[in-house]
């Protein structure tokens, strides 16, 4: 028995999930949202709520408004050619879902995405009415991810942002020509055009000092990776221009995974390893002071047998082995092994007393990677011949890689400035 | 010697002022095997030794009764000796240690109490509310650390107007939220009456995390990494068996998301939805 007036019914949630889950944006950080009576305030940190077999988190209430589309983007299971039991759910019917799993805890958000339903204005119209009703009637104050639909009005694009903490235009492909293949409804200025003109109101808002809230969690974007021939140093290029021209908060890298069967597409899964890298190196350009033009030429993939800093310092091993008791934090963050926890770890307590290599040990850096390119008061515990080093390093990475992929280790104090969450 | 408290910070404090000067002090809030010919002392808080100790150590790190509050919270049954080494340290130099990470009582009562606030950083996220018929809601945990209360600023800030109680089964105490006071009670068992919606909310909460799991890429051992299985208990989504399903879908049939889907025939720009 059910008494909530509009409580959505699972088989719609389940088809509505369905079409969402392959999003993988997955972050609740960057906003600070006070409650102002009502229910929900941001996490400034994010929150995750749970995490499915696949490994990942959940930490937003993923679901699409509707997954009726009149695009037909060949990569997408909801494209109009493809014969998928298709729903549409009422902003009442999200509202509520949204609200009673905050609730309960179960959720830390909603992040809400469309297939282009009827036209690109009609959608976003639905999508900002659905958020505005939650900010207003709901008297919500939690975290609202709202994916951003191509061609849509310009007003509604500033209205969406004056009620969400983030929006998010997928790129999807990394290039023009792929883009005009897969995607032929999506080019490349229907996707950067409206992230410019956030980016800008958003700068505009915040210099006037305005009330209330534009955007507080910035915008971020998505790749799908393996389903076009681009390759990791084009992509990273691409994600590094993002980065510096529409200031997005982050890139994320979607392995591809076909849902779908096309002459042009492939038949295979993207391997996860490549995803995990292209992770990697993006946190080097984000966190750890790289350049891509370090890490990868334009034509050429990372490779896969080391992490991207392990290659970059193989590549560079007149640079090393650097004193750890005298490293300025740039150098020690390019170590490989040594991360931003580390480096903090290292510099905190080398004011007090000269560190030696049982030191480190006992402060819990790894020195599986780092101590080929480290000494500790002049102490050094590596491998000299770079030959052997390198297969040191591949065979550990081996190792590690059939274990299991854990992309990033557990802990809270450091994770806003590393982006783990 | 051996030092026997029971956990409590003034207990704490006294101890600490009784056992500063022995050479070579156990301190413990629990059992501890004796062996033969030791010594041992019950230390009962005494008021008036705790505040001059807190003053004095106050005085030498403005910030360090957190450090205690925290590291008294902890399970782990060494957490009182590892407080009494770090506070000696802090004793014997005078002054904050917090950053003397080489010093090995330091690195220890840093990973002690990061253990901890990771531990509150994770029930954030991994508390299941139950909603009573009355509106307020109810959430049992059984977490390793003594944390029930530090959840409350936390869910007051998002939820200020619904009453509810965080139960520590396994210390038998409730951290309450009743609207306008937040306190700490002993419970043992409680017994809710439910919501009439609350249990179409659980299955539709189910039904979600069952389908935003992509089964082609089965990685239990990372969802264990990040969700250990001790935490699982009170989560109606039931991680269990959804980790199960997978782990046998995976190996025995294709799932539908490994499986290419065959086109269907075009249908109209406008088509109304066909749920």
């Amino acid at each position: 028995m059910c008494y909530t007036q509009s409580m959505i019914t699972e088989e719609k949630l389940h088809i509505l999930t369905e079409s969402a889950k392959y999003d993988v944006s997955c972050s609740s950080s960057g906003s600070g949202r006070k409650n102002a009576g009502g229910i929900g305030n941001g996490m400034p940190d994010g929150c995750c709520h749970s995490f499915t077999p696949d490994g990942r988190c959940v930490s937003l209430l993923k679901i699409l408004m509707s997954n009726d589309c009149v695009f037909d983007c060949k990569y997408c299971m909801s494209r109009r050619s493809c014969d998928v039991p298709r729903a549409t759910a009422t902003p009442e019917e999200i509202c509520e879902l949204t609200v009673d799993f905050y609730k309960r805890n179960y959720i830390e958000g909603l992040f809400l995405s469309s297939a282009v339903h009827v036209s690109p204005d009609h959608t976003m119209e639905q999508l900002v009415r659905t958020v505005k009703h939650l900010r207003t009637k709901y008297n919500f104050h939690g975290y609202v991810h709202l994916k951003g639909i191509p061609r849509a009005d310009r007003a509604l694009v500033s209205e969406a942002a004056r009620y969400a903490d983030r929006m998010s235009y997928n790129v999807e492909l990394p290039s023009e020509s792929s883009l005009k293949l897969l995607a032929p409804q999506k080019s490349k200025q229907s996707l950067l055009l409206p992230m410019k003109q956030l980016k800008s109101e958003r700068e505009i808002f915040r210099a006037e000092k305005r009330k209330g809230y534009f955007l507080p969690a910035g915008q971020t974007t998505q790749m799908i990776v393996g389903a076009s021939p681009e390759r990791d140093g084009q992509i990273l290029r691409l994600a590094q221009g993002l980065y510096r021209v529409t200031g997005l908060k982050r890139v994320y890298y979607s392995s591809y995974v076909p849902v779908v069967e096309d002459s042009v597409l492939p038949a295979v899964q993207s391997p996860a390893l490549r995803e995990h890298r292209l992770y990697q190196a993006d946190w080097l350009l984000r966190f750890y002071g790289f350049d891509v033009e370090e890490l990868v030429p334009a034509a050429e993939n990372l490779p896969l047998e080391f992490d991207p800093k392990c290659a970059w310092a193989l590549r560079n091993m007149h640079l090393f082995p650097v004193e750890v008791n005298r490293a300025p934090l740039e150098m020690l963050l390019r170590v490989p092994g040594i991360g931003a926890r580390s480096a903090q770890k290292i510099l905190s307590a080398r004011r007090y007393t000269a560190l030696t290599f049982e030191h480190l040990q006992k402060m819990r850096v790894v020195l599986k990677r780092a101590r080929h390119f480290i000494t500790a008061g002049g102490k050094f515990y590596g491998t000299k011949n770079e030959l052997s080093v390198r297969e040191l390093l591949a065979a550990g990475e081996a190792q590690e890689n059939a274990r299991q992929l854990s992309m990033f280790e557990n802990g809270t104090a450091l994770s806003v400035r590393t982006g783990e969450l | 010697m051996i030092w026997f408290f029971d956990g409590s910070k003034d207990a704490f404090l006294t101890t600490f002022l009784l056992a500063y000067r022995d050479e070579h002090p156990i301190v413990s809030a629990g059992s501890h095997q004796l062996s033969l010919g030791q010594e041992c002392v019950f230390v009962r808080a005494d008021e008036n030794k705790a505040r001059r100790c807190e003053a004095r150590l106050k005085e030498l790190d403005k910030n360090c009764m957190r450090d205690l509050d925290l590291l008294l919270r902890s399970g782990e049954s060494d957490a009182p000796r590892i407080a009494f080494e770090y506070f000696r340290l802090i004793a014997e130099r005078g002054r904050p240690v917090r950053g003397m990470l080489a010093e090995d009582a330091v690195a220890k009562a840093t990973e002690c109490i990061r253990r901890v606030t990771f531990e509150v950083h994770r029930f954030k996220g991994f508390v299941r509310f139950l909603e009573s018929a009355s509106g307020a809601l109810y959430a049992p945990i059984s977490p390793d650390h003594d944390i029930a209360d530090l959840l409350v600023p936390h869910f007051r800030g998002r939820i200020p107007d619904i009453p509810f109680v965080i139960h520590d089964v396994r210390r038998g105490k409730a951290a309450v939220w009743d609207g306008a006071h937040a306190f700490l009670a002993p419970l043992e068992e409680a017994e809710v009456v439910l919501s009439a919606d609350e249990t179409a909310w659980q299955a539709l909460w189910k039904q979600y995390y069952r389908s935003v799991n992509i089964p082609s890429r089965e990685r239990i051992r990372q969802m264990k990494g990040y969700m250990p299985v001790r935490y699982w208990k009170f989560m109606p989504e039931d991680p269990a068996s959804a980790a199960d399903r997978t782990a046998r879908g995976a190996s025995v049939q294709k799932s539908p998301d490994a499986a290419p889907r065959p086109p269907g025939s075009p249908r109209s720009p406008h088509g109304s939805p066909r749920p």
